[in-house]
């Protein structure tokens, strides 16, 4: 090669590297996708699509502040698994290839929670992700969505936060891999991938779009588990709400599409299960999603869910690789189906331990709840979210009552769990997983609280 | 207050909608046939029929079961099928210690209304999510066979 094609060429590949580093780094806004120009809040003519809704407009600051709580859902990642105490931290975050971050107490303790915080330090945390020693936080704490909370709804959160018991519990100490245990570092990625800025309505779009924008954005946090990440860890808005694998479960497309997304379900549809978790036809709400579901979204009011609904079906749809769903039940006889004369070892504990609930059809004859028909976990060949809810079961409080499945992860093998998620997906679903014992023991160590 | 159809009755009892059914059965009507053994869906101990079908009456909310006809073991024995198991159950002695024989015989009769011919195969399907500590499974087995050959 000549001198001057080997400048050419590193030259092209400067610019290339460039330009690979610069569409890395200039990560569009979670709402840059709409139509029409955004303004600050104060400059908004049209109805506040910030604070609580116009029922509570008269409600004291606590009540405000914990209607916002649970739409910001903070008990979620506050709480330890398996009876924590409500906010006091504890929860383990597994980051493969770096290490396990815990949450941390944000009960009014002086010593071990946040007692001794200002208005001005509590401002800092959610919106810069900074802690009142000043020291960064990791962005497992969602603060590249809270950054786009008002100070005035932060605040009503703090003063609800400050109105509960103060329970005495230490934070846990990190785990994390070098660099990763550097918290200086993550002022780098906050350089480029926190935001800083409030939410600013969208003057093209209803009044209605801006309050879901902001409860979905702001508040609810929905990107942080269903809008993939990208190399550097943030969130990709290219493929806003297209599906990640977060914590070891899936969280779902969530965008109009019609074969991967929710683009079939009706308004109501999604109404009904934003609210409670479930609805017929389309399946219930595990693992975290059913978290979410308990904890915040069922405390929302019926015009905040709408809202949800109208900002959700104007994201751009995005294709996966997520098939369509089954909708008609597998047959009464366990000998008919796709998973006819298979008699696998995944059949065997299927008709042991699960058909009497789920029954060979895969309609419930117990609970609506139970129905496996045209569920999105089930018609996900990944078995993902199928495996872990065989590990975990289902434990729900809901505002129907309680929903039950036993987990049956410290009955069965890994191997037994691979087999019936992969009979499961086979039957019901639209393509059977191939999962093996060593995938079930990742899926185990990925939500592994220690 | 929820009406529910059991044995060919209607009872209508003072029961939240999220009771389980074996509770109103047993501790409201006085059913005591149907056992409760886990409680959890997983040893069938519970079953009863709701439409002739063979349901876990531990997690099975009365609000959710409607007009649907209910029947316990105490009136099984007056169906075609019921009758049928039970004497096989009784011919050839299949009860060790009992407490899972409710739920046995009310699962094996479900099969037979659905399958009259039923193999090992089909009696696996229907039966496997009834366990007997007492290992009876070799007798519920033949008496199954026996019974869909009897007329």
């Amino acid at each position: 090669m000549s001198k001057k094609n080997f400048g050419i060429a590193i030259a092209v590949i400067a610019v290339v590297a460039a330009g690979f580093g610069a569409w890395m780094v200039m990560i569009p806004g979670p709402t840059a996708f709409a139509s029409g120009s955004t303004v600050a809040l104060a400059d908004y003519k049209d109805a506040n699509p910030t604070g609580v809704p116009k029922e509570m407009a008269n409600a004291d600051l606590i009540a405000r502040g914990e209607y916002l709580t649970h739409a910001a859902d903070c008990v979620a990642c506050h709480t330890a698994k398996n009876g924590g105490q409500p906010f006091a931290g504890g929860l383990a975050f597994n980051l493969p290839n770096i290490g396990t971050i815990y949450s941390t107490n944000i009960t009014p303790d002086k010593e071990t929670g946040i007692g001794n915080y200002t208005d001005a330090q509590f401002l800092a945390t959610l919106h810069q992700g900074k802690r009142a020693d000043g020291q960064n936080l990791y962005p497992a704490m969602s603060y590249t969505s809270y950054t786009y909370m008002t100070e005035a709804d932060a605040l009503a959160i703090k003063a609800y936060l400050f109105s509960l018991p103060a329970v005495h519990a230490p934070a846990k100490e990190n785990k994390l891999s070098w660099p990763f245990n550097n918290r200086s570092l993550m002022g780098i990625w906050n350089a480029f991938y926190n935001a800083d800025e409030r939410f600013r309505p969208n003057t093209a779009q209803s009044a209605e779009w801006n309050r879901g924008a902001y409860l979905a954005e702001a508040m609810g946090h929905c990107s942080e588990c269903h809008t993939p990440r990208n190399l550097a860890f943030a969130m990709n808005n290219r493929k806003k709400f297209a599906g990640a694998l977060t914590g070891g479960w899936r969280a779902y497309n969530i965008t109009p599409d019609q074969k991967a997304g929710v683009g079939s379900w009706s308004d109501n549809d999604l109404a009904t299960f934003l609210s409670t978790g479930h609805v017929d036809g389309h399946g219930g709400a595990g693992g975290p999603m059913g978290e979410a579901t308990d904890n915040s979204l069922t405390f929302l009011t019926a015009g905040d869910i709408r809202a949800l609904v109208v900002y959700l079906r104007s994201v751009p749809a995005q294709d996966s690789d997520l098939p369509r769903t089954v909708t008609t039940p597998a047959p009464v006889s366990h000998r008919e189906g796709v998973t006819a004369g298979l008699d696998s070892r995944g059949e065997k504990i299927f008709a042991g331990a699960c058909a009497s609930c789920h029954d060979w059809t895969g309609v419930s004859p117990v609970s609506k709840y139970a129905t496996l028909t045209g569920v999105r976990a089930v018609n996900d060949p990944s078995a993902t979210n199928v495996a872990q809810t065989i590990i975990a079961g289902v434990d729900r409080t809901t505002v129907n009552g309680k929903i039950f499945m036993p987990a049956f992860g410290t009955a069965y093998s890994d191997d037994e769990i691979a087999d019936v998620a992969n009979y499961v997906t086979a039957r019901f679903g639209a393509k059977g997983a191939s999962l093996t014992a060593k995938d079930i023991a990742s899926l185990r160590k990925q939500v592994a609280q220690q | 207050m929820v009406t529910l159809q059991i044995n060919g009755q209607a009872h209508t009892i003072d029961a939240p909608d999220d009771m389980p059914l074996l509770w109103a059965l047993r501790d409201i009507v006085g059913l005591t046939g149907t056992k409760f053994g886990c409680g959890i869906a997983q040893c069938g101990a519970c079953t009863v029929h709701v439409d002739g079908k063979a349901v876990r009456s531990c997690m099975l909310p009365v609000g959710a079961i409607g007009n649907r006809a209910i029947t316990t073991i105490e009136a099984i024995g007056d169906t075609p099928n019921g009758a049928k198991i039970q004497k096989a159950w009784l011919d050839i002695e299949v009860v060790q210690c009992g407490y899972c024989q409710s739920g046995q015989i009310m699962s094996a009769t479900a099969l037979l209304n659905r399958t009259p011919n039923p193999d090992d195969s089909d009696i696996d399907a229907a039966m496997a999510g009834n366990i007997c500590r007492c290992g009876t499974y070799v007798r519920i087995r033949q008496a199954i066979k026996n019974a869909a050959k009897s007329v």
